[in-house]
């Protein structure tokens, strides 16, 4: 058996192949040289996904003209359901945040290399429907690539926006 | 609580003016015994079970007196880091050894009645925290996160500190490193919460138990202090909701065990194992307290037995056969009915655990440390119980004893300020001497502490640390002014002491076999 002789905890590695929701490839490397705002989340979820969005947009709009350094993604984890077309509709609420999705694989991938815990519940009785409880943390992400400060959901918007100002401004 | 010269000051809180008795510094006493040993020499540490797989590992005999050691530290006797730092950085030194962790490579192949089905998916791991195994990586964790927060010393924080190294020269080809220092290894098992949803990492793969995780809560909370931030509130609020819908509590009152990571299905409390519901309540108690208190006294009535003179012990369940073979292994339940009774104040029945501990369990004293020796059989001729575990008899009576009512919700809760760095405290203190009281009056101004050479005194030596913008002083000894001085520095004695001037403050050096009780006032 081939055994692992040294180790380190895993990093976060904003490491995704994905496709964006305007039916575009994306991967970390097409937003290199902005900072990233990554949530993970799905399009059906009723209160922890549109709290963020919400605060997330909120925080973008307080960056005025600043907020061209920064991508906002919103990656799903029920990629059965979010298609490309569904993000879209579903992002029209929230303009500033890109919308990403992907086969089960890419999006396994994505939640791995962030860490990001999510699992499909058993579905519904009534109509079929799920849920998918999903890690509720806001990543940023430095020019290169490198997770530099995360945002737990209890953040207040004010922290958030003088947080990321102040990432932004000391890099 | 335990120590009959105690004055309940602060609210029903013992104060360190009242120092420890003799049991007490008998108990610290045996850690540091303990801790020096050589390495892998584990005397009166072997427990019943193979190798170092169940709760009378000595992982967990290690963790358990330093987090004694630091709520002795905390509560009773705040101005002597001197005395608990060496037998920290021993104990964390011992915690790093492949004795002591190497359990993992087997236990991480799965193969137990809780995993037997998952096995085929799993690998060999080496790396003893790089999955799963939060019953060792919770614990190394918070206890160099406790040292860096109780001393204010950042060793365990350089890289590489906590390097984990197995090499053989009989087996096993070329050396196994795995290289960690306190932040990373908080991150590490951090994001293996998050990982999680919260619900916690693995013991044994598959594995999620409640009890398992709350050091590593401990170790979050201690790295927000040290460090700042709010990992401890965050992760204690995703626990909460994410185990709102398994429930921590079962049907019959007693703690949840744990939970299979496959199934969800969570397994019971149904045997009412004393040890499940103590170690979980001494622990939760932390950051759960009301919950706690409030489910106590229902779930404690399950397991005490009274016996003369207002003694308890505790009634051991049976253990079912598994695969047709009887489990031996250490439950330790008579120590953590005696922790979590001192955690939870109630006074009655760790002072009837201890009278039946000291009556039917053989206290033993060696080299000035007091402890229980191990005894494997269930009774007496008589019928009292008997069993002791090394875990207990070393470890957890010792916390019982040293603990306060709610103590380690305070330790947590109540973070201490890191003023007491500047304070007068005793700063070295060579391994001859006990200390029985040490603390600082910022009131009065004033160092309280007393030595005993317990008459075997060699060095006796003593730093008084922090002097230096202190002004001048009187240093008396059992009420009698022995020398007087400024800062660190000596002036007119009475040649009763020895006092000089060292690189680290004043070094007094009692040489008396017998007790002396000392006071340093300060005159400015």
């Amino acid at each position: 058996m081939q055994v692992s002789t040294q180790s380190e905890p895993p990093a976060i590695r904003a490491a995704f192949h994905l496709t964006d929701h305007n039916g575009r490839d994306v991967d970390a490397g097409s937003f290199r040289g902005s900072f990233m705002l990554v949530f993970f989340g799905f399009t059906h979820c009723r209160v922890v996904c549109p709290r963020a969005l919400t605060k997330l947009s909120a925080t973008l709009d307080a960056l005025g003209e600043t907020a061209v350094r920064v991508a906002a993604l919103y990656i799903t984890v029920d990629p059965d359901r979010d298609t490309p077309q569904v993000m879209r509709d579903y992002l029209r609420a929230y303009p500033s945040i890109l919308g990403l999705t992907g086969s089960r694989e890419e999006i396994d991938d994505a939640k791995r290399n962030f860490r990001v815990f999510a699992r499909r519940s058993s579905p519904s009785p009534d109509d079929g429907g799920y849920d998918v409880p999903h890690t509720a943390i806001t990543y940023l992400l430095d020019p290169e690539g490198r997770l530099v400060a995360h945002f737990n959901d209890a953040i207040e918007l004010s922290d958030l926006i003088q947080r990321l100002v102040s990432h932004l401004k000391h890099y | 609580m335990n120590n009959p010269r105690e004055s309940h000051r602060n609210g029903g809180f013992p104060h360190p003016s009242t120092g420890l008795d003799r049991l007490q510094i008998g108990h610290l006493r045996h850690f540091a015994n303990l801790s020096r040993q050589a390495p892998n020499q584990w005397d009166l540490m072997k427990g019943k079970g193979y190798g170092q797989e169940d709760f009378g590992g000595y992982r967990f005999q290690l963790a358990y007196m330093a987090y004694a050691l630091a709520l002795a530290h905390r509560h009773r006797l705040p101005a002597a880091a001197g005395v608990f730092k060496p037998i920290f950085e021993r104990l964390i030194g011992k915690m790093l050894l492949p004795e002591v962790w190497m359990y993992w490579r087997d236990v991480s192949r799965g193969g137990s009645i809780f995993n037997a089905h998952l096995s085929s998916g799993y690998v060999e791991q080496w790396d003893p925290v790089i999955r799963d195994n939060i019953m060792y990586s919770a614990y190394l964790q918070s206890m160099a996160l406790m040292y860096h927060y109780l001393f204010d010393d950042d060793r365990y924080a350089q890289p590489g500190a906590l390097t984990l190294r197995f090499w053989s020269y009989f087996w096993g080809g070329e050396e196994k490193r795995f290289v960690y220092d306190e932040k990373s290894l908080n991150a590490h098992l951090y994001w293996q919460m998050v990982e999680s949803g919260y619900l916690g990492v693995a013991c044994e793969p598959n594995c999620t138990f409640q009890i398992c995780n709350q050091p590593a809560i401990l170790g979050f909370r201690l790295h927000d202090l040290v460090y700042g931030g709010s990992i401890a509130t965050d992760v204690v609020s995703g626990y909460e909701q994410a185990w709102k819908d398994f429930g921590r509590i079962g049907d019959n009152g007693h703690y949840n065990i744990m939970l299979a990571q496959d199934t969800k299905a969570v397994r019971p409390n149904i045997g009412k194992a004393v040890w499940v519901d103590a170690w979980c309540g001494a622990l939760m108690n932390m950051w759960n307290r009301d919950f706690v208190h409030a489910h106590y006294a229902g779930q404690a009535k399950d397991f005490l037995k009274s016996g003369p003179d207002g003694a308890f012990s505790v009634i051991a369940g049976e253990r079912p056969l598994v695969m047709g073979q009887t489990i031996v292994s250490d439950s330790c339940d008579f120590g953590w009915m005696a922790a979590w009774a001192s955690e939870m104040g109630d006074d009655t029945t760790l002072r009837g655990l201890l009278k039946h501990a000291d009556r039917h369990m053989s206290p033993s004293w060696s080299n000035g440390g007091l402890y229980y020796p191990r005894n494997d059989a269930a009774t007496d001729a008589d019928g009292n119980a008997t069993m002791i575990e090394p875990m207990s008899g070393n470890v957890l009576v010792g916390y019982a004893r040293l603990n306060v009512p709610d103590g380690l919700w305070r330790f947590y809760n109540e973070p201490w300020d890191a003023s007491r760095f500047a304070e007068p405290a005793l700063t070295h203190v060579s391994d001859d001497l006990d200390v029985s009281k040490a603390w600082f009056d910022v009131v009065a101004n004033r160092l309280e502490f007393s030595l005993d050479g317990r008459g075997v005194t060699s060095d006796g030596a003593v730093v008084l640390g922090n002097l230096r913008s202190r002004g001048c002083w009187s240093l008396h000894r059992d009420g009698t002014e022995v020398a007087r001085g400024d800062s660190d520095l000596p002036g007119e004695t009475s040649g009763h002491v020895d006092l000089q001037p060292s690189k680290d403050g004043l070094l007094l050096r009692h040489l008396d076999p017998g007790p002396g009780a000392y006071v340093m006032a300060f005159e400015g």
